[in-house]
């Protein structure tokens, strides 16, 4: 109880807490949530070539204009020009008609359509791509259409005929093609994972640096279990807190889809508050030394956002880049979330993620054996 | 004539002290970060690491072989035709068959598969009959870059089976005798041109945008240490002076004697990461290394007076961690690499404005991988510079607000104390 009593009253002289607890994890989520808004960047700004001038290719710019994916910003005259503004920044793509190219469509002299897409920014120039690649069947397919109904074909024979076979896309979970669905869970409990690594490693080496960790040892009897469990429970509920404040900012405020079970999820976040804690208890045990477990913690901290696995998938990493993804306890509560609440599979296929963010506090228990002479002897190298 | 001459040499000698004094401060930073292991690792072992790291991970930049179930209701040459056609996709690798939809979405479940292709009972049929045949698939949404792949290798499969169906069609239709002596191929070909990151890679697109990132956040956070160790010294001090600092310095001479140390000391760094880093991995790299070479001189300066800025807020040596490591991937996405900024609401582009490293990776990435010169590249440099002097003005700010105020706490202790 002392030991509770100590460790509140130490929260309440220092502002970096109620910072690094609540108000970074915050923070990022509502940023994320601000800043992708819709979720999707439609609208990509984009620039066409119209080298022909004739009715057919205005009515392949009107074309472009109606296309929901991009965003017409202007005309460029020449291939050079239309580059130049993709270098500035101004399009993320042209597209290019080519002289010449009504005469040469309707003789059947086959000409081409070409389409540049800036791929050096991936999701617009993406979406250009996509946009502009529709773009292209459609003309096509229109000149082809007017060929075949001068030969008298019918609508149904030229369906089957152009494209015989059609695949349709079921985007299950995620009709919208919504980006923010998936950035903005991942980013905010990467954020979160690393406030609590990162202030774990401060709680604890604050008392070695300060030369306090002997007082506190004292105030809890000497006994480490129950110095470690009195500083580091009031955090737990703290954490609790910002958790439930973050899922209900996702599922409540901004209305993610859930198909799964919130409860469940919410089971995973507190076991994910748990495990990061003992993720940085145990590196602290291995290392008690501030400048080198804050510095392990901010390095896996924020290479976790890539090895987790949120944009790149861990199965096409290389191994021995993959298996780091397995050490990080948000890779377990991002799987969680994907399959359980976005997926909406049912939580016995996410069973063993569960279990491993159990082990976290195991390995972390074996750990604590070496921290009492850490504290009982307190060694600050800054 | 006399009077205007001595206050000429007044302004000289003026200069010159204040030369001496900024190179007295250079010398003294030079040894502070040296001899500061926690310093260092941001200083070189961040900007040594991070990229090698970041590339690791994404550097088989493709997803492919994703495996995929299918649910062949048709059984038939033909349908069996089109499974082979999918799983010769470098994108798509057909994991099992699975006898209906229900023994599927288990397979999904247990993320065995990542997408289901079913083929219809009346595929065959309709095909010989020369209609569109329509094929459901049945995406996993878990990952966009997986499912970016699978649109892209679906979208191939259909031009494919068009191309090989189409004449078949033709031969049996009565379309043929119409149709002969034409040429039935599309009218209109297209071709499409991918500029910068022309292999789609994953790494090839983050890399470039990442390294300027790195080289702004390991700045910050290294001036942001530096900083904040400082102060504690100036706590404990009983005349609130930092003992390692000079502390005759004023805040100009300050600022920039600790500004031209850093970035001296990380022209090694910017060479590395600029230079040999995409040489390493292959990245693109097409710009004109002097051309992003200078244009990267005020990113450097800006980064330097930002983190002499934020030092405002660093009451201790680990505020550095706690204030500014998050930092980094709300700056990531403010720089509109993987969000553009043409999609952001006003508020966030004024925000990410501020950030040296959004103009620093707008501009660096046309450069780089887009080939642009810095001419063109002319309102993210002059946005560098304007931010370099606006930081400029704020880090002095900041230098004399600390050390005035930690000089009066020493003062007002040692009357409470006598």
């Amino acid at each position: 109880m002392a030991g509770l009593r100590r460790e509140f009253r130490r929260m309440g002289k220092s502002r970096a807490y109620l910072f690094g607890m609540i108000f970074v994890p915050v923070l990022v989520a509502v940023t994320f949530l601000s800043l992708l808004g819709e979720g999707l960047p439609r609208r990509v700004p984009t620039t066409v070539v119209d080298l022909d001038h004739t009715p057919l290719s205005r009515s392949v710019v009107r074309t472009l204009n109606s296309n929901e994916m991009i965003d017409l910003v202007g005309e460029a005259e020449s291939y050079d020009a239309a580059l130049a503004q993709v270098r500035r920044g101004e399009s993320f793509g042209f597209f290019v008609i080519p002289a010449n190219f009504e005469k040469d469509a309707l003789s059947l002299r086959t000409p081409t359509l070409s389409y540049y897409t800036n791929m050096t920014y991936f999701v617009p120039g993406t979406l250009a791509f996509k946009g502009f690649k529709t773009i292209a069947v459609t003309v096509s397919g229109g000149v082809v259409k007017t060929a075949l109904q001068d030969l008298g074909v019918s609508d149904q024979a030229m369906a089957g005929l152009l494209q015989p076979v059609s695949i349709d896309n079921y985007e299950l979970g995620n009709p919208w093609m919504n980006y923010s669905i998936y950035l903005t869970p991942s980013f905010a409990i990467g954020a979160f994972a690393l406030m609590i690594l990162l202030m774990t490693v401060y709680s604890i080496t604050m008392e070695i640096k300060d030369g306090t960790s002997p007082g506190w040892l004292r105030t809890c009897g000497g006994h480490l279990p129950t110095a470690l469990l009195s500083k580091m429970l009031p955090h737990t509920a703290i954490y609790v807190a910002t958790g439930t404040l973050l899922l209900w900012l996702l599922f409540g405020y901004a209305h993610f889809p859930s198909h799964g079970s919130l409860l469940w999820l919410w089971i995973g976040m507190v076991l994910f508050v748990i495990a990061n804690q003992a993720f940085a208890l145990t590196i602290v045990c291995l290392l008690p030394n501030p400048r080198l477990s804050f510095s392990i913690c901010a390095l896996f901290g924020v290479l976790t956002f890539s090895f987790a696995g949120f944009s790149f998938p861990v199965e096409s990493m290389y191994g021995g880049v993959g298996v780091f993804s397995w050490l990080a306890p948000t890779r377990y509560l991002f799987l969680i979330y994907i399959n359980n609440a976005l997926n909406g599979y049912s939580v016995w296929f996410v069973r063993w993620w569960f279990v491993a963010l159990l082990a976290f506090p195991a390995v972390a228990a074996l750990a604590t054996l070496r921290l009492k002479k850490a504290l009982e002897h307190p060694v600050y190298v800054p | 004539m006399c009077p205007k001459k001595t206050s000429s040499m007044g302004l000289f000698r003026k200069t010159g002290q204040w030369l001496s004094m900024m190179g007295r401060v250079f010398r003294n930073e030079w040894k502070l970060v040296l001899g500061d292991m926690g310093v260092l690792l941001f200083f070189v072992a961040l900007p040594l690491a991070y990229p090698v790291a970041y590339t690791l991970v994404y550097n088989p930049e493709v997803v492919d072989n994703i495996r995929i179930a299918v649910v062949d209701n048709s059984r038939t040459k033909e349908s069996r035709e089109l499974v082979r056609t999918v799983d010769a996709t470098p994108a798509l690798e057909v994991y099992d068959y699975a006898s209906d939809l229900g023994e599927a979405k288990k397979m999904m479940a247990e993320t065995k598969v990542y997408g289901v292709l079913e083929i219809p009972a009346d595929y065959a049929r309709k095909l010989g009959r020369g209609e569109q045949v329509h094929v459901p698939f049945y995406a996993d949404m878990s990952l966009l870059l997986r499912f970016r792949s699978e649109m892209g290798a679906l979208t191939d499969v259909q031009i494919q089976m068009g191309k090989e169906i189409m004449p078949v069609t033709i031969d049996e239709t009565p379309l043929s005798a119409l149709a002969a002596g034409r040429e039935l191929s599309l009218p209109v070909k297209s071709d499409s041109y991918f500029l910068g990151d022309t292999e789609q890679g994953f790494a090839s697109f983050v890399i470039p945008g990442i390294i300027i990132l790195i080289l702004q956040q390991s700045l910050v956070l290294g001036v942001c240490l530096i900083g904040g160790t400082s102060r504690e010294r100036r706590r404990r001090d009983p005349q609130g002076l930092d003992p390692k600092a000079v502390n005759e310095a004023g805040p100009w001479a300050t600022i920039w004697g600790k500004t031209l140390c850093y970035t001296v000391f990380y022209i090694p760094f910017v060479l590395y990461l600029t230079r040999i880093v995409p040489e390493m991995f292959s990245l693109p790299h097409y710009g004109s290394p002097v051309q992003y070479l200078l244009f990267l001189l005020p990113l450097l300066l800006s980064s330097s007076f930002l983190g002499l800025t934020l030092v405002y807020f660093m009451k201790e040596r680990e505020s550095a961690f706690i204030i500014v490591v998050f930092t980094s991937v709300i700056f990531l996405f403010l720089s509109g690499l993987t969000w553009p900024r043409y999609a952001m609401s006003r508020f966030w582009v004024w925000m990410s404005d501020i950030v040296p490293a959004t103009w620093g990776i707008e501009g660096f990435i046309s450069i780089n991988n887009n080939g642009a010169t810095l001419a063109e590249e002319s309102t993210d440099y002059i946005a560098l510079w304007i931010l370099s002097a606006v930081y400029m003005f704020t880090a002095a700010w900041v230098c004399r607000k600390i050390a005035v105020s930690s000089r009066l706490r020493a003062l007002s202790k040692k009357e409470s104390g006598e």
